[in-house]
């Protein structure tokens, strides 16, 4: 099935993607900066272009000025700001319609029946698949203007819960070649689909085990920089600890999607984020930012955080607990 | 950095890297080790790990043994050394169920605390400073295979779960059925041109064609011995009837070319209760519960016709019990009639063994509880068949419950008596009717003033109905005048004598 997948995914890109009349002049004003957003061109004129995912925020040091440097000024993008920023190994790609895309790590095949989308930059053509915001909470989270994923080319990141293998795919064409993804998911089912994306991602190392007990994998997986878990059990923030404790590096940081209605189903939204929140500051674990994934998800959050952050600042323990 | 659980000892560490083997490092400098909450600072670069441990050794393994926390033989011989070594050391393992099962086997004490997953996670992250000789790409690579091969391992994906062989096998019983039908056929039509008598005697196809076979030409027949092929009466009559056949003669050549039509009946045949024995293997091994309730063709059919087995389960009862009589079903909806009750489910023995009344009823049943089996096959993890047996159980005992016509309830607790009715006798006598003795015509009047007052029914009703109001009516009018008649021959009385003649 992933090659039909495959073959309707192309076929779609090319229907899809035109961009008509507008966006082509800001498209041209883009292609001169140096960005790297890459024009595209199709047969029957249909172009789409490709640029990477930015929006408003703190500049964190990786050479962007954010100054409005187009000259069209304002919100051209539509995100907020005229600049911020960006989040590596993600793009937005702009034509008819708008979507966020990953770049392909292996071009031509579709995981999931996503469309792909092929853009000429010079003489090479770069693939780029479509994230859909619906089944990925991920996508959702940067979506709705998440300040940082970590989850950036050269990562080395723990997956916890990851199903099918469709939002670990675009999580693998993030990191990279350089990168890996340890994808821990304990049904048999969704396994097969999972090992079926391994085989054809070798920076996917497939775990079919229960997140509960990160002994029984500890041979497989060495320190990671980031954890994404998405396992919606009522005790995730315990298997999250139990992992970091394992497996992430001092001052890593961790996604964690939390699904109310799994944790407490009678308790109000709010009630249920503010909960997980406190029992990870327990385990050494501090949240930076959380985000509903609003209108992608209902009552569902993403919490963001750094683990054992007293590392970051240089100090040789936790504070001192307050009496 | 590709680390197999670390066993730790307070002066030794071991490592466990999956695919490389037991690493055992000395820890150089105990008192560090108290400090539990400072210990990543230690690790921090690859020189301050080296002060801190140092490698002794290393050997290769096996980790599936270290998934399930078992002692396997590498692992057991490394520990023997050490033991022989340092007796009174302590070992800390990554795993308590690990440790527990070392203190069991070797004598070796073991520990499990928050300081040993510190010191885990220190020389986890510094592990390639402290292995020397195993560039990372390598151990990129090994640790891959490793986690495929583990993967595949829980996974189990074995091939005998692919229904698409039973798809195929039963296609083709199906075809060889026919073939096989179609070769007998003109078998027996082309022999039958020379010995046309041995048709009408032997019935069973395969014996015929082996008779055939053996025999060849019919006068060969009171020579040759076919008392393996037929029973003993058969055998006479055949050779009987050889002598006095009235078929036409034919070359050496004609006769070869039936015998080699013969060889491959005989074939077929014996291939296709090969390809039935294979099948039966194959449903037992992929949807054993499936077996269980309806059979083995039955339950190959069923998978057939939805596609493969897991289309078959996404199918509700309804369906189940109807799959094969979608035309009739359809019929019978567009022309508002009566659906069909059971479609390839039919040739269930369950089914099979039920009055015609029941059939319907027990088509039902079967369905419902097939589809609960067809879904535990599909989508389940075990490979039993404890629930095909016990759902086949219940059916049977409803079917059992059927033929007793009812003397429990079924629905509800199954204890309540079903309610009859209360026995009244109604006897009827019949009387004998003389109307019948007579052959005249018998024309009585009655008869016609009842026809006529039939045929002005509504205005005799309105005429009745007039005549009473007006009796009424007469009635009242007499009694006010024979009341007023009282009174005034009372007033007569008082006035005596003058208005006598007045009144009358």
């Amino acid at each position: 099935p992933r090659g039909g997948g495959g073959a309707r995914g192309g076929g779609g890109a090319r229907g899809g993607g035109g961009a008509r009349g507008g966006p082509r002049g800001r498209g041209r004003g883009r292609g001169g900066g140096a960005r790297g957003g890459a024009r595209a061109g199709f047969k029957g004129g249909k172009k789409v272009t490709v640029e990477p995912h930015r929006h408003e925020g703190n500049w964190d040091g990786l050479g962007y000025t954010g100054r409005d440097w187009d000259g069209l000024g304002g919100d051209w993008d539509g995100l907020g700001g005229t600049g911020g920023c960006p989040l590596p190994g993600v793009f937005i790609c702009r034509g008819r319609e708008d979507a966020l895309v990953t770049r392909n790590l292996v071009p031509g095949e579709s995981v999931y029946g996503e469309k792909r989308i092929s853009v000429e930059d010079g003489d090479t053509s770069v693939e780029y698949r479509a994230w859909n915001p619906f089944r990925s909470k991920l996508a959702a989270a940067i979506l709705g203007g998440i300040d940082q994923i970590h989850i950036r080319p050269g990562a080395k990141v723990l997956y916890l819960g990851a199903a099918s293998g469709t939002t670990v795919s675009h999580v693998s064409d993030i990191v990279g070649q350089d990168g890996v993804v340890y994808a821990v998911e304990f049904s048999h089912r969704s396994g097969r689909d999972l090992l079926n994306v391994a085989k054809k991602r070798t920076n996917v190392v497939p775990v079919i085990e229960d997140a509960r007990h990160p002994h029984k994998y500890r041979m497989l997986i060495g320190m990671v920089d980031v954890i994404f878990a998405d396992v919606a059990q009522p005790d995730q923030t315990r298997i999250v600890a139990l992992n970091a404790h394992h497996f992430l590096r001092c001052g890593g940081h961790f996604l964690i999607s939390i699904k109310a209605n799994c944790i407490d189903s009678t308790a109000p939204a709010e009630a249920v984020f503010a909960g997980e929140v406190k029992k990870m500051t327990a385990e050494r674990m501090k949240p930076q930012e959380q985000l509903t994934l609003e209108p992608y998800e209902r009552d569902h959050a993403v919490v963001v955080g750094v683990y054992r952050y007293w590392v970051v600042l240089g100090c040789t323990g936790p504070p001192p607990k307050e009496k | 950095m590709y680390i197999g659980s670390k066993s730790v000892s307070v002066n030794l560490v071991l490592f466990k890297i999956v695919c490389c083997g037991f690493f055992p490092l000395q820890v150089l400098n105990e008192k560090k080790l108290q400090e539990v909450d400072s210990l990543w600072k230690e690790f921090e670069t690859p020189e301050k790990g080296k002060e801190t441990a140092f490698l002794v050794f290393l050997f290769y393994t096996a980790s599936t043994a270290l998934v399930e926390g078992k002692l396997s033989k590498n692992l057991k011989k490394i520990l023997k050394k050490i033991v022989a070594k340092d007796a009174h050391e302590q070992l800390a393992v990554a795993d308590a169920k690990l440790g527990g099962v070392i203190k069991e086997k070797l004598n070796l004490s073991c520990i499990h605390s928050p300081m040993v997953t510190e010191l885990m996670r220190g020389i986890r992250s510094q592990i390639e400073g402290l292995i020397t000789g195993l560039p990372s790409r390598e151990m990129a690579a090994m640790c891959l295979g490793l986690a495929h091969s583990l993967s595949r391992y829980k996974l189990k994906f074995s091939p005998d779960k692919v229904d698409t062989m039973i798809i195929q096998a039963i296609s083709l019983l199906d075809d060889l059925d026919k073939e096989l039908n179609n070769y007998i056929m003109r078998c027996r039509e082309w022999y039958g041109w020379h010995f046309p008598e041995l048709g009408k005697i032997i019935t069973d196809n395969l014996m015929y064609c082996k008779c055939v076979r053996k025999v060849g030409d019919r006068s060969n027949f009171a020579s040759s011995d076919v008392s393996d092929i037929l029973p003993e009466e058969l055998e006479e009559d055949v050779k009987a009837a050889a002598e006095i056949s009235m078929g036409t003669e034919v070359s050496e050549e004609d006769i070869n070319n039936i015998i080699h039509l013969c060889d491959q009946v005989i074939e077929i045949s014996e291939y296709r209760t090969q390809l039935y024995d294979y099948l039966k293997n194959r449903m037992m091994a992929i949807a054993p519960n499936l077996t269980v309730m309806v059979g083995e063709l039955v339950g190959a059919r069923l998978i057939a016709h939805a596609g493969s087995l897991l289309n078959l389960a996404k199918h509700p009862a309804s369906t189940v019990q109807l799959l094969g009589a979608e035309k009739a079903l359809f019929r019978a909806l567009k022309t508002k009639r009566d659906t069909p009750k059971f479609g390839l489910i039919y040739h269930a023995s369950l089914v099979g063994q039920s009055n015609t009344k029941n059939k319907g009823k027990i088509s039902r049943m079967l369905a419902a509880k097939t589809a609960l089996t067809i879904r535990y096959d599909a989508l389940g993890e075990n490979t039993s068949a404890e629930m095909g047996a016990e759902n086949r159980l219940k059916v049977e005992t409803r079917l059992r419950l059927l033929e007793e016509r009812g003397i429990r309830r079924i629905s509800g607790t199954g204890k309540a008596l079903a309610k009859t009715d209360k026995y009244q006798n109604k006897s009827e006598v019949k009387v004998y009717d003389p109307s019948g003795d007579s052959t005249l015509p018998v024309v009585s009047k009655k008869r016609k003033i009842q026809e006529v007052d039939e045929q002005d029914t509504e205005v005799a009703v309105k005429a009745k109905k007039f005549k009473a109001e007006m009796k009424g009516w007469l009635l009242y009018l007499c009694c006010c005048h024979v009341i007023v008649c009282i009174v005034q021959l009372g007033l007569l009385k008082l006035n005596y004598g003058h208005s006598c003649s007045f009144l009358l």
